[in-house]
């Protein structure tokens, strides 16, 4: 049971990484759109719909990611002081009420939603113009995600209500992580050049 | 049994209360869509403090509603009308392109954290402030606000600064509770000093253009700080025993051997003594170091004689009206200036101008070798310095504004004042600060100023500044390398810097129109590619890979987690209004018959105290959608609110139960601080904020000056 639950982590994990990189690529698209506009005096018009792209693709495919890692953030001045167990019952029951709901209506409809665009062969409103489908598809993919890495995380509540105790997780990049920044405080060595 | 915790108390009273009002509030029998609508507002802060994430909170509670609402008119198509929508709106999330600049400011703000420079900067900002009351302090305030600026990571500024200052502060005998309030407090300024990405929030919600919340927010960013600045340096001056000045040892700025032996036998001030010693020679010191160290010392000069420069061929050029001052600084991000050029520039907009003056398009070619000898060549002030004014002399261009000679006069005393302190202590604190705070200072304003001058968008300054946070973080790690090491890669590094600033420089040379012939696009590219190698080398020789790979993680997660609220917060809006919850929000609030000032201390009450329970993401996209329509009817600026509301969420990281900033600084104080004594600490910080919210509200220029000055 928990080997699933860690490979399904491990896909979500992946795939959100994977599509993690389009950051960097945004980054260098941009300036070097940047760098082309002005000073290479060549503008290209479909720029900005790729960009657009890039960065929606990243912060979707990176939702599932964030939530086998606990990156979403949660009002949890109540939650934290509660006892696992009482955090699994509630979890389970929002994740029935709230998560799935939502959750299949982006991945139900936006299956449609990409066909239609498939369809009539969508493109981007430019003169230069780029396939839209592709990007729509995002929408029912991330949404497949979410929905498998949303059942693990109702079966991470089953057994916590049944342990009462959270089931390991595996360790990911954190922004606070102390010991780190502990260590880029202790061990910056004092420069002179 | 342990006993109840405070917050959870007050979290626990607070949901009972909604609940129970809205089961006694809610007319049951004659229940239509708008009574729906406000169950949803109230029960959106119950469901918040579930603690499940919040994204799927919002998402879930919009769907359900707004699946009730289209039920309401027509439960045939009521599911497939709320599933559309659902999809609609995300993908409206995801086309945005005010949303877009988050991820790449996020991506920024965790390359600049991961350059390692925080401790080096306060070591600076330290010494610098050692002589002032108040000085570990100050110097911990200013660190924390330069810092948090260029990152706009609060936890991680709080955090890096409670292992930092927090210590050096109780040792030098600092009040526990000053120490953490101030460095809770300076911490949050980070979201609110732009660029930051609660602007950007705030501007997606509220429909308000984030360039002008940039602007607006600069100036009120930078009164918050110096209200705390003075805050601090006033306590320690009335109350010494809080903040106890610095020990002699503690001031004392040590100089390496080979300065202090020049200030031995060259004498004591710093730029005539190198200026003997690199002339004549030194017995021991190589001629090498000398000239370096001279080169160093002549900064600002050269920094000085550029500016004017380049802010007279502005002025004297034909329609260019405004200067380019606040510009000329960026190192990091030229490209920004560039395109100030160009939006200065006649170009095609305003052709009749320039027939007008056809002598004065091709300037003379002893301008053109004024502004090539002060860009390339920063070591040669004092040729550079004569060349300007010469220059000025047999122009055919527009007369000099009188203004201009006086900021030349002003600019020279104050220089000359500033070589006749120079001694060599003080230079070495220059030197410290030159690497440390400048780079951070020139990133921060080379992205805020080509935002501000309208030169790039936000997404573009923000592509440019995480660019600019790579560049920081491979030198400053090339710079904790062996320095064998780097003798090894120091050449090819400048060779590819130098192809790219050859494009750049070229560039700016022809928006100046000092050469003719536009950058040629081979070598436009080659450059670019000369970047995008060294990039690439970088990242393989100073082993950058960790650092750029974790920035990429968190730069997706923290993305997704902003994004995916958005996407509910959307959602839920569009449920909100479907159910008309805004009409009734709307007739309530006028019905109330407030002016407009009742009605902003109402809102900003209201934001003060969501700020305890909830997080600022929650509050601005939740809340703006339903606040922001209703300014129209007091005749507020949401831009002016939106400023307000900046301020204002600086409260909701310092204020109990739920306080992120208190709780970073906890989770690294030593044993013997206690959260009570943190909160206590950050309380008269929170009233600070509240003075500068007064100050904006009686003074709103403070804020709308700047948007003003180049929107209107």
């Amino acid at each position: 049971m928990q080997n699933f639950l860690l490979a399904v982590d491990r896909l979500s994990t992946f795939i959100g990484r994977f599509f993690a990189w389009a950051i960097v690529l945004l980054t260098l698209m941009v300036a070097w759109e940047v760098f082309s506009r002005y000073l290479l005096l060549n503008p290209h018009a479909w720029a900005l719909d790729a960009q657009i792209m890039l960065y929606g693709i990243l912060f979707m495919m990176a939702g599932a990611y964030a939530l086998a890692h606990q990156a979403h953030v949660r009002g949890d001045i109540l939650y934290a002081s509660f006892s696992p167990r009482v955090q699994a019952a509630i979890d389970l029951i929002l994740y029935g009420l709230f998560y799935f709901p939502s959750v299949l209506a982006l991945t139900w409809a936006g299956w449609n939603f990409a066909n239609e665009s498939l369809a009539i062969r969508e493109n981007t409103f430019s003169p230069e113009p780029l396939p839209l489908y592709p990007f729509k598809f995002v929408i029912p993919v991330a949404g497949a995600l979410l929905m498998l890495q949303g059942v693990v995380e109702v079966l991470r509540c089953v057994i916590c209500l049944r342990d009462n105790r959270w089931p390991p997780r595996s360790k990911d990049v954190e922004e606070i992580d102390v010991e780190e920044l502990k260590a880029m405080v202790k061990d910056a060595p004092e420069v002179r050049e | 049994m342990k006993k109840l915790k405070p917050e959870v108390a007050v979290g626990a009273t607070l949901m009972a209360l909604i609940l129970i009002g809205i089961a006694v509030l809610t007319p049951w029998s004659s229940l239509n869509n708008g009574h729906i609508g406000i169950i949803m507002l109230c029960l959106i802060v119950v469901a918040m403090m579930m603690g499940f994430p919040s994204a799927f909170t919002l998402t879930g509670l919009g769907v359900l509603f707004s699946w009730l609402a289209y039920r309401s008119v027509d439960p045939n198509i009521a599911v497939r009308q709320t599933l559309d929508l659902a999809v609609q709106r995300a993908y409206g999330v995801m086309t945005s392109d005010v949303l877009i600049a988050v991820p790449l400011f996020l991506f920024m703000g965790y390359l600049v954290e991961r350059a390692n420079l925080i401790k080096k900067l306060f070591h600076a900002v330290h010494i610098a402030t050692a002589r002032i009351p108040g000085s570990l302090a100050v110097a911990t305030l200013v660190t924390c606000a330069v810092f948090a600026t260029a990152t706009g990571i609060v936890g991680a500024v709080v955090t890096l600064m409670g292992l930092l200052a927090m210590p050096a502060m109780l040792r030098a005998g600092y009040d526990t509770k000053l120490t953490s309030g101030v460095i809770a407090a300076g911490g949050t300024l980070g979201i609110l000093i732009p660029p930051s990405i609660m602007l950007i929030v705030y501007g997606a919600t509220a429909g308000v253009s984030v360039v002008q919340l940039y602007a607006g927010a600069f100036f009120p960013g930078l009164l918050l700080a110096g209200i705390y600045i003075v805050y601090v340096m006033v306590l320690a001056k009335l109350k010494p025993q809080l903040a106890p000045p610095l020990a002699e040892e503690a001031r004392h700025v040590p100089l390496p051997p080979h300065l202090a032996a020049v200030a031995q036998r060259h004498g004591r001030l710093a730029l005539p003594a190198l200026l003997r010693a690199c002339v004549a020679g030194d017995a021991e010191i190589p001629r090498r170091v000398l000239c370096k160290e001279l080169a160093i010392a002549s900064l600002p000069l050269a920094a000085f004689v550029l500016i004017m420069g380049l802010t007279w061929n502005a002025l004297t050029k034909p329609d260019e009206t405004y200067d380019t001052t606040g510009l000329v600084e960026m190192g990091v991000t030229a490209e920004a200036l560039d395109q100030k050029a160009e939006g200065g520039a006649p170009g095609i907009a305003e052709p009749p101008a320039e027939e007008a003056a056809p002598g004065i398009a091709e300037p003379p070619a002893a301008e053109g070798a004024t502004a090539a000898e002060a860009t390339p060549a920063p070591q040669k002030p004092a040729e550079a310095a004569p060349a300007a004014s010469h220059g000025a002399k047999k122009t055919s261009r527009l007369p000099t504004p009188p203004a201009f000679w006086k900021v030349l006069w002003i600019g020279m005393a104050v220089l000359v004042v500033g070589y006749l302190l120079l001694n060599f202590p003080r230079l070495e604190v220059f030197r410290m600060l030159l690497t440390s705070f400048f780079p951070l200072a020139l990133l921060i304003l080379g992205v805020l100023g080509s935002i501000i001058f309208g030169l790039a968008t936000p997404t573009e300054a923000a592509a440019i500044g995480a660019l600019g946070g790579f560049v920081l973080a491979a030198f400053y790690l090339a710079l904790e390398k062996p320095k064998e090491m780097r003798r090894r890669w120091w050449p090819a590094w400048a060779v590819l810097w130098g192809i790219f600033l050859f494009s750049i420089v070229w560039f700016i040379l022809y928006r100046a129109q000092v050469v003719s012939t536009p950058l040629d696009r081979t070598v436009g590219t080659i450059s670019m590619l000369a970047f995008l190698l060294w990039a690439v080398l970088a990242v393989h020789q100073v082993k950058l890979l960790p650092v750029l790979t974790e920035s990429v993680f968190l730069t997706a997660k923290t993305s997704a987690m902003v994004c995916w609220l958005f996407v509910g917060a959307s959602i839920y809006s569009a449920a909100f209004s479907l159910l008309g919850g805004h009409q009734v929000v709307e007739n309530w609030v006028l019905s109330l018959d407030m002016s407009p000032t009742q009605f902003l201390i109402l809102t900003q009450f209201i934001i003060f105290l969501l700020g305890w329970p909830l997080e600022w993401t929650e509050i601005i996209v939740i809340f703006m959608p339903i606040f922001v329509p209703l300014l129209s009817h007091y005749g507020i600026d949401p831009l002016f609110f939106g400023l307000l509301v900046a301020l204002n969420l600086q409260t909701a990281f310092l204020s109990p139960p739920m306080a992120p900033s208190a709780f970073y600084l906890k989770g690294v104080a030593p044993p013997q601080v206690t959260l009570t004594q943190i909160f206590l600490g950050s309380m008269p910080f929170m009233a600070l904020v509240i003075v500068s919210m007064v100050m904006l509200y009686i003074w709103p220029q403070i804020g709308l000056w700047l948007p003003a000055q180049f929107y209107k």
